[in-house]
Formats: structure tokens, sequence, C-alpha cells
């Protein structure tokens, strides 16, 4: 079997750490966004690490499971690796909801951080 | 009201461009990507791609929210969920992603991601 291209292996395996994290101990995130880091959350965005973990930290739910369906990573044209995540999430007893997260890696001083995290639920308004 | 930042001015019509463009006539995609990494439900395929060859004859997308970011090395990364009919077939839910670049002062499209939203549920 041939191995994974590069971009994959980093991105598949920072997206296995990344729900890991969040779904065990997400204070843990702050290692992999930096000062530059961006995060939109639900439309909300977030600039630099210390925002982005005060927003994750408070996040108001007590536990949460995340389930992913598909990840597809390609590498950019500025060698990054470009993440995206369809899943399923579920926080507390509410029921289960669908997902999307991008994640925009680059490697810093020999270590692969997130630069850019989109989230959003898969929520439509279903009109007439 | 103060002025949108130029990432989301930039993303946003690229967007409505792409989609528009799609929905009446994807024949023309062809002029925003260059070089693209492009992957569809899971077929990575480099270079240059027919969207031509997707098996439907008429398509809508509607948009139900899309975010931009500024990426460190000066390009946009943007992300849309939103929801797509094709032919007669039922409403579903898809998210795209896109990497926009400066190249000779036009904003090209270097990356795309496109995945219908159907989990396996069990």
């Amino acid at each position: 079997m041939a191995e994974k291209p590069m971009w994959e292996q980093i991105g598949s395996g920072f997206v296995q750490h990344y729900y890991q994290q969040f779904d065990t101990d997400r204070v843990k995130l702050s290692d992999l966004y930096t000062d530059a880091s961006c995060l939109t959350w639900e439309g909300e965005g977030f600039q630099g690490k210390n925002a982005i973990m005060t927003k994750l930290s408070s996040l108001p739910f007590q536990s949460i499971q995340h389930s992913i369906t598909a990840q597809d990573h390609h590498p950019t044209p500025d060698s990054c690796v470009m993440s995206m995540v369809m899943g399923q999430l579920k926080a507390d007893q509410d029921q289960v909801m669908g997902f999307q997260q991008v994640f925009l890696l680059k490697n810093v001083d020999n270590k692969w951080v997130c630069t850019n995290d989109m989230f959003r639920l898969a929520l439509h308004n279903f009109g007439a | 009201m103060g002025d949108k930042p130029i990432w989301e001015q930039i993303g946003s019509s690229f967007v409505q461009h792409y989609y528009q463009l799609f929905d009446t006539d994807r024949t023309q995609l062809g002029s925003i990507y260059v070089s693209i990494c492009l992957s569809v439900l899971s077929t990575l395929m480099q270079g240059h791609w027919q969207k031509s060859s997707l098996p439907f004859t008429k398509i809508a997308h509607s948009i139900t929210a899309q975010d931009h970011q500024p990426t460190p090395d000066s390009c946009i990364l943007s992300m849309v969920v939103g929801q797509l009919k094709a032919d007669d077939d039922p409403i579903m839910g898809f998210h795209q992603s896109f990497i926009l670049k400066n190249i000779n002062e036009a904003w090209v499209c270097t990356n795309d991601m496109f995945r219908l939203a159907l989990h396996n549920f069990g």
C-alpha cells in the first residue's frame, strides 16, 4: 500500500490530535495556536492565542464528543496544509449536530501550528 | 456601519461569483483556477479539472453561511456552508472551502474542497 502524501499525514495527525484534546481537555489546545492565529467560531472572530483560548475555554458545555465523518487535506501554494473536516458532535445531553471545520496549518520553527481555524454547526434555515 | 475588512470583501465576492457561474454555466469556472489542488468527494486531482463532467444537468446552490479570514501568506481562506439541489434530487447540505491567492493582480482559487453533508448515522 502506497504511503500517504506528507500533507495528508500532517493534516490527519493534526486533526486527530485536535479533536482528542478538544474532547478531553481543551485547555491544552493552546499549544496549537500562536499570536498570529485567527479563529472564526460560528461567525464570530477571535485573533491571537489568548483570545482563542478564552473563547474555547468558555464554551458552555461540560462534555463534548466529536465524531469525524470525513476529512480532506491539501498542500497550499505557500507550503501550508489546508484541512477540512466534516463530522458530528454531541455536547452534554443535546442532540447530535453536524459541524464543519477548516484549519490552515503552517510550519513555524519546525512545529506545525494552526494559523487559521473556522468552525460552524451545520444548521440551515429551511426556507419556503 | 464600518467597511468590511478587505479579505471579507474579496472572499464574499469570489463566493458569489463562483456559485453564480457554477449554477448557470460551470464550463466557465476554468478561469478562476490556477494549478488547482481540488478534492471532490475525496478524489484528489491536480491540474485543471473540468467541472462540466459532474453528473447533473441543472444545479442551484443556496449559501447558508460564509466565513473569510486572511492567512499569514496574504491569501484568503473562505468556508461556505449551504444547500444545493441538483436536477430533481432532494435538497442536500454541502460544505466547501477555498483558498484564494493574488496572482498577477487577479484573485484566483488555488485550493477548493467540496463535500456533501452526508453522515453515516449509527
